[in-house]
């Protein structure tokens, strides 16, 4: 008998945004609470929260903006850290299949954020069918957690975590978690290689270069690797 | 809200924007299941999730491997294979984490 694939409606993906949310709010928290910090209102923090909606990209704007960089040298530098971000919607469409409606992709695909993207291609992986009111709930969630973390963040200030260290740690490691159970969820033998090649290569580069540029380089190291395996395979 | 922070945030927020949408309304259906671009886009999803849980870990990882950290991923590992839930494993490595910070100060 064949099992009957998950729904995906906006209520499903409002539920798997759940752990993106939870990861969320606390670094956004942080981000509101950074920005005022380096000079910036609460009103400009959140308005880098709801226009960029990238958060590494929203904290390296704050150390650019606070050293007095020109606007049109930081906007480089910000653009070029996201450009990993060309590469999540064909990987996204390809595991969706050809049917795949994408008529409203313009507004989902605008919450495309790696962890949106991670969890999407998670669920495809468990089984889910692709449906863009599953991609609107998973991208409103974490939308609305990233937004009203850093305005709460902006507006309660540094203090508002000392008493609770604990919380406070716990909180930070969520998003690794999530990232690892991520990895779990969508585990094969045959991906193993792509694994630890982007991850060796990551480290690699983040070491002799800088974050930014480990990042583009894992996934790109990864993803040949991939490609490349097959064709040994093939031969 | 300054001019230059909005004309900022609008530049990197539109580009990002297009980084995100463009890519998805690509023709995708003329790949060969089994062709370069195909298998690279294939490996794309678990190697970029594998570089974004290194890249997150790894400033814990510079200032020598801790114990929390060790917990945080026991967690993580323990509740993914008891329950396959995403959601659960995510909890669980942060109670984890937040439990060994609590144990460390708490033995301090």
């Amino acid at each position: 008998m064949k099992t009957a694939a998950p729904s995906s409606t906006f209520l499903t993906g409002l539920a798997g945004a759940l752990p993106i949310m939870l990861g969320y709010f606390p670094i956004a928290f942080s981000f509101g609470v950074a920005a005022v910090r380096a000079g910036l209102s609460p009103t400009e923090a959140a308005g880098l929260s709801v226009i960029i909606y990238a958060g590494a990209s929203q904290f390296l704007a704050l150390a650019l903006i606070a050293g007095g960089a020109p606007v049109l040298v930081a906007a480089f530098t910000l653009i070029a850290m996201n450009l990993r971000h060309l590469l999540y919607g064909p990987a996204l469409m390809k595991r969706a299949g050809p049917a795949a409606r994408k008529r409203w992709a313009l507004f989902w695909a605008f919450g495309l954020t790696d962890e949106v993207f991670g969890a999407a291609l998670g669920a495809l992986a468990r089984g889910r069918q692709f449906s863009e009111s599953y991609m609107f709930g998973l991208g409103i969630g974490a939308y609305a957690a990233w937004v009203s973390g850093t305005v709460l963040g902006a507006y309660a200030g540094g203090g508002a975590l000392e008493g609770w260290p604990v919380l406070e740690a716990a909180l930070g490691f969520m998003l690794p978690a999530l990232f690892l159970a991520l990895l779990l969820s969508i585990m094969s033998r045959a991906q193993v290689p792509v694994i630890a090649v982007a991850a060796a290569v990551t480290v690699l580069v983040t070491l002799i270069g800088s974050g930014t540029l480990g990042i583009l380089a894992g996934m790109l190291a990864g993803a040949v690797t991939g490609m490349l395996r097959r064709i040994t395979d093939a031969q | 809200m300054r001019s230059e922070v909005l004309t900022l945030a609008l530049l990197v927020g539109f580009c990002t924007w297009a980084f995100r949408v463009f890519p998805t309304r690509a023709d995708l259906s003329a790949l060969a299941p089994t062709g370069i671009l195909a298998r690279f886009l294939a490996a794309t999803g678990p190697a970029a999730i594998a570089t974004l849980f290194v890249a997150s870990v790894m400033p814990w990882l510079q200032g020598g491997v801790a114990l929390p950290m060790i917990c945080g991923i026991a967690a993580v590992l323990a509740a993914y294979a008891g329950s396959r839930s995403v959601v659960a494993a995510t909890l669980a490595g942060s109670a984890g984490y937040g439990f060994a910070v609590w144990g460390l100060a708490f033995l301090a």
